[in-house]
């Protein structure tokens, strides 16, 4: 199962990101929005921008505090938006992924360790949500 | 100590060292599947390594929408390797050998620089089951891969790793 419901809508996830032993209690900047019209190509310049910022120093920012992170994806071509989690509370006003859809602090038991992209992949494997899937 | 030779069609050992930000990683992790240009570099002090890596953090674009890899390994600590990778603007993994784990086995130990002990600087293009396509002896900056080998050897690797590639 590589879906979620989150704020009324259904997205498909990193597969990963659910698969494993979860971390209790997390914390979870959810990027995205209610409204079932907020979504965008992934192919768009921006979408992947916050990729490419994400790569580049926020998932180091976060250091040991990050658990893991995917794009919510609703088909194979539209970003509805971004999750990120992390151990502890961090500075979320730097969230690149906010730049796109504003996010929304929650506390989470579902989502499980997987290690930031290795990078400088952007594109995605067959339309699973970056940064997962492999070929 | 069992030193590896690395030639084209030897298997490259997987590597297990902290990444830029101290986090353990393997080599193979890292490939997930995808094509790897893997560089032994001196370290973030050499005006050619800087000017080398310049050119491979220009590639990246590249690298981005072809799915293949880009790896570093120096002796750099991973708090150095994260400061030289952010100026570099670099969205790909550094390794870090600082504890010289694997130089010895690798038989990459640059032995005419008695200050650092660092890597010499040696590329490999690897398949991504780490099998070596080429390698690269770059102690002389002209031995290094040119942009355009590493999109040869990609574009060799990918075309006999990627069933669809003819199609």
């Amino acid at each position: 199962m590589n879906t979620v419901t989150l704020l009324g809508r259904e997205f498909m996830v990193d597969p990963r990101v659910l698969a494993g032993e979860p971390v209790l209690a997390a914390h979870v900047h959810l990027c995205a929005l209610d409204d079932p019209a907020a979504a965008l190509p992934y192919d768009q310049p921006e979408i992947q921008q916050v990729r490419r910022d994400a790569m580049a120093w926020w998932f180091d920012l976060l250091g040991d505090r990050f658990v893991c992170c995917t794009t919510l994806a609703l088909d194979e071509a539209r970003y509805g938006g971004a999750l990120t989690v992390t151990r502890e509370p961090v500075d979320w006003a730097l969230d690149p992924f906010a730049r796109i859809f504003p996010g929304t602090l929650m506390r989470s038991d579902r989502f499980c360790p997987v290690a930031p992209p290795s990078g400088p992949i952007v594109e995605r494997y067959s339309g699973v949500a970056w940064p997962g899937g492999r070929f | 100590m069992n030193r590896l030779s690395l030639q084209p069609g030897e298997h490259f050992p997987d590597l297990d060292l902290p990444d830029h930000t101290g986090r353990a990683r393997s080599l193979s992790e890292l490939a997930a599947g995808d094509p790897v240009a893997l560089l032994f570099s001196r370290g973030w002090w050499c005006p050619k390594e800087q000017r080398h890596l310049r050119g491979m953090t220009a590639l990246q674009d590249e690298f981005e929408v072809a799915y293949a890899r880009i790896v570093v390994v120096s002796v750099d600590a991973p708090e150095t390797q994260s400061a030289f990778r952010a100026g570099l603007g670099a969205r790909f993994t550094f390794l870090s050998d600082a504890e010289r784990r694997w130089i010895d086995r690798l038989d990459l130990l640059e032995e005419t620089d008695t200050l650092h002990h660092p890597y010499r600087p040696t590329a490999f293009t690897l398949f991504p089951d780490l099998t070596i396509q080429r390698r690269y002896d770059g102690n002389w900056y002209w031995g290094r891969p040119t942009q355009e080998d590493v999109r040869q050897d990609m574009r060799t690797i990918s075309a006999a790793v990627r069933d669809d590639w003819e199609r």
